[in-house]
């Protein structure tokens, strides 16, 4: 799954570290989110949007031939 | 539930093993010498205690641990969970058979046995699955 994830925290001006307290979750696993190693469950999906104000939609994108 | 920070657990358990290694220094040698059973029973089991609080501290780590936390904690204490079962299985055939001459005390084996292969599968799970070494998180 691709993400948005990087770019809208970067816009915001967040570090890792921010973001992970703003979702309670562990700076490693924005980490994973981030680079794509790890599709976060729908509830965390979710809070990212409404943390960012965007459509669940725009910030998440099968990864083409998966 | 608020997630327990690394810090304070990674302080938490390491004051309570002092506890404990005090208690096997201190308190288990006057476990023979102690005949009155209930006092014997008591000074025996009294090590335990440590390593009860120190499981229940694991336990409440993984239970608010985040979703991804959570799948780690699972695999790597899945793989140990094997691990130490095909292990004690093994032993337990060879005892039987007579092959291997071990007596009870390496029961006491298990539980340090659990953590450290827990300890590594977790290293490769977080490797796994965020693409960074971790050593100390677990």
């Amino acid at each position: 799954m691709k993400n948005r994830v990087r770019e809208l925290r970067e816009a915001h001006g967040w570090s890792q570290g921010v973001l992970a307290e703003h979702l309670d979750v562990s700076r490693q696993t924005v980490n994973a989110i981030e680079n794509g190693k790890y599709d976060p469950s729908l509830p965390l999906a979710f809070k990212l949007a409404r943390l960012f104000r965007q459509r669940i939609e725009s910030m998440f994108e099968p990864d083409e031939g998966r | 539930m608020t997630r327990v920070s690394r810090r304070k657990y990674n302080v938490q358990v390491l004051t309570i093993m002092a506890v404990y290694v005090a208690l096997m220094l201190l308190e288990w040698p006057l476990v023979g010498k102690t005949h009155e059973l209930a006092l014997r029973t008591a000074l025996a089991l009294l090590p335990a205690v440590p390593v009860v609080v120190v499981i229940a501290l694991m336990a409440r780590r993984v239970m608010r641990g985040d979703e991804l936390e959570q799948r780690m904690y699972l695999i790597a204490l899945s793989v140990a969970t094997g691990a130490v079962s095909v292990i004690s299985v093994v032993g337990g055939f060879l005892v039987l058979a007579r092959v291997w001459h071990v007596g009870g005390e390496i029961l006491f084996w298990i539980f340090p046995m659990l953590c450290f292969i827990y300890s590594i599968a977790w290293i490769f799970a977080v490797r796994r699955t965020t693409g960074v070494w971790n050593f100390w998180g677990c």
